[in-house]
């Protein structure tokens, strides 16, 4: 008899999925899927509104990281310009977006991770969450507000809003850096410093206990894709792309946005409004990649800055090749924190950022652009067809949760396989089944904007739909 | 005088549920000459409790869903005894005075809640007539709060 354990929705996620795992007749599990139940119109409505304005409505997207789909956005509009934007302004959006990545990843790794690698996987479910990091580790949950403030803050003094800025424009930017915010943002960077250091020192005190989880976390070998900069250094705003496969070997290099339209496809799984992208030359499912800290780490040669560049000495030690272990996404996103706060002090230390031109401007000299930018989760892809009024006639977006859909469904059910025996689960296991997704950090909201006190509740299923176990929680 | 936070909380493009932003609006400048910090925010996030622990009078401006339309209503708040088991990102008043006590040791002697009753709720930026009619009530009752926080500072002044 076959059964079907059901966690919906997982949480601790930016939006709204569910697990399902398929056990056999023996009680094993033969298959399991992460169902993103979402769905976003945002290719649809944006239909006859004027290219301009796409940075602005993209922006609504995602909550989390509006900064990224408005770089996106802007470069694609760029690409219909034909114009290359002024130096200070891509260095002012570099600034924005590492911002974003330093309070995104914040918010990754103190409120929605930390409580599982502080306070155990099998704690109580009751105090694990930021509430109990709070009361158990308070310096931890202070140094995870305050990273959030720092990115949040910095992102209001260079664009004026916390959320959907619109200072980021098909062109450049609005307005200049003054002095004076340059000098508000430099003062903040002493306290981001120390608490991205406490939490790089608490994570690798404890990250030696999750050697199990190491082991069955999305621990494959995979291609991996991300930006990368012309000095092999990591990349968030511009460079171009590079997919590299799981023995290191680069497969392709200097992909542009471009060139990501033809070598890119999506599948469709029927079990997920979410597609699955894949490299087209390799065909799918072998073309699917894993994007973000991880593949960003894995990919880069160096990250530019002195002391990331430390820590990315140590992470490269963890394998012989590329980290294979989805685990450590959790460590990978703390060396960018670092490499993010050091970068934003190297590019504010240069005179130029405060130069009066920060905008190029031209109407539409193509109909068709593309742009990329790394988001926090990974590589972010927007395709736009316009009219000869620029008017907006089609558009495709590929979020980085997508591009790791693949990956974060075979780590369920690889998590699943391990734990889950005889049909048996635990409120740990079931944990466990969620962590993996969670060490993605995927970010559902660019679907919808949902978010709030989300139960959850596991089911195992008879085939003629009677219940035969059950959790709940929330 | 003592540190006064006003939060005013809500989504202004859902109706009724932005009138904290209206009435922190009209009250900003008044409230910056008196020294009072204002934080307009669409909801309450863990970042706001390093704020709440500096202040020692708290103000939560908010709508309700509860009461009736335009009603004005103030009452006091007590840190939560127990906290949400699953937390995305939005928090209720009593868990963020919860929090802030967890994190930072202390919390506002006094923390109000003032709260207008909400009608609708649509996606709109207009406030209904009764939600409309009623900030300048609730705006009286905000005054009431700072002038009540600062006789206490003159009665108990800060060591």
């Amino acid at each position: 008899m076959t059964q079907t354990i059901t966690i919906d929705p997982a949480t601790r996620l930016e939006g709204h999925g569910k697990i399902t795992i398929h056990l056999n007749d023996k009680g094993e599990v033969n298959a399991a899927h992460f169902h993103v139940t979402q769905v976003r119109g945002f290719e649809k409505f944006v239909e006859g509104r004027p290219f301009y304005e796409m940075p602005s409505l993209m922006a609504r997207i995602c909550g989390i990281c509006p900064v990224s789909h408005l770089i996106a956005s802007a470069k694609a509009c760029e690409a219909i310009m034909s114009v290359r934007i002024p130096h200070a302004a891509t260095q002012l959006r570099r600034v924005l977006n590492l911002a974003q990545m330093v309070q995104s990843h914040a918010l990754s790794f103190f409120y929605l991770a930390s409580p599982d690698l502080l306070l155990g996987m099998e704690s109580d479910p009751k105090t694990r969450n930021i509430f109990g990091v709070a009361a158990a580790a308070p310096e931890m949950g202070r140094a995870g507000v305050a990273l959030r403030r720092f990115g949040q803050s910095m992102i209001e003094v260079l664009a004026n809003k916390r959320i959907h800025p619109g200072w980021v424009v098909p062109g450049g930017v609005t307005e200049p850096l003054a002095s004076a915010k340059r000098d508000q943002i430099l003062a903040m960077l002493p306290e981001a410093y120390a608490n991205v250091g406490l939490a790089l020192d608490a994570y690798k005190k404890v990250a030696d206990q999750f050697r199990e989880e190491i082991e069955v976390f999305a621990n494959f070998p995979s291609n991996y894709m991300s930006l990368i900069h012309e000095d092999e250094a990591i990349e968030f705003t511009d460079g171009a792309l590079r997919l590299m496969d799981a023995g290191g070997t680069t497969i392709e290099d200097g992909m542009t946005a471009g060139r990501f339209v033809e070598a890119i496809g999506e599948a469709v799984e029927p079990y997920s409004y979410t597609k699955f992208p894949y490299y087209k030359p390799l065909g799918y499912p072998a073309g699917s990649y894993r994007v973000g800290p991880l593949a960003r780490l894995n990919i880069v040669q160096h990250m530019g800055t002195p002391r990331a560049d430390k820590e990315l000495a140590e992470f490269k030690q963890l394998a012989a090749g590329p980290v294979a272990s989805s685990f450590h996404y959790h460590h990978a996103r703390l060396i960018e924190m670092l490499y993010g706060v050091e970068k934003i002090e190297q590019i504010l230390a240069d005179p130029k950022i405060l130069d009066k031109h920060v905008r190029a401007t031209a109407g539409v000299n193509r109909l068709e652009g593309a742009g990329q930018a790394e988001a926090p989760r990974g590589v972010l892809h927007h395709h736009y067809k316009v009219d000869e009024n620029g008017k907006m006639t089609w558009a495709n977006l590929v979020i980085a949760t997508g591009q790791n859909n693949k990956a974060m469904n075979d780590g369920v059910l690889q998590v699943a396989s391990h734990y889950v025996k005889d049909g048996k689960f635990s409120e740990g296991i079931l944990n466990r089944v969620e962590a993996v997704v969670r060490a993605f950090d995927p970010c559902l909201s660019c679907s919808t904007h949902a978010y709030g006190q989300m139960p959850l509740s596991i089911e195992l299923l008879a085939p003629d739909g009677t219940t035969r176990d059950e959790l709940r929680r929330g | 005088m003592k540190p006064i936070l006003i939060l005013a909380c809500g989504n202004a493009l859902r109706g009724d549920d932005g009138v904290a932003w209206h009435i922190g609006s009209a009250l900003e400048a008044e409230l910056i000459a008196a020294g009072v910090e204002l934080i307009l925010t669409r909801q309450l996030q863990p970042e706001h409790a390093e704020p709440l622990s500096r202040a020692n009078t708290a103000i939560f401006l908010d709508c309700s869903a509860v009461d009736q339309p335009g009603i004005v209503s103030t009452r006091t708040l007590q840190p939560a005894q127990s906290l949400p088991r699953i937390f995305s990102h939005n928090l209720d008043p009593a868990s963020l005075l919860k929090l802030s006590l967890d994190l930072y040791g202390r919390i506002p002697s006094r923390s109000e809640a003032i709260t207008v009753g909400g009608e609708s709720f649509a996606l709109r930026e207009q406030l209904s007539q009764p939600v409309k009619e009623a900030i300048p009530i609730a705006i009286q009752a905000v005054r009431r709060a700072i002038f009540a926080s600062e006789q206490e500072s003159v009665f108990s002044p800060q060591k």
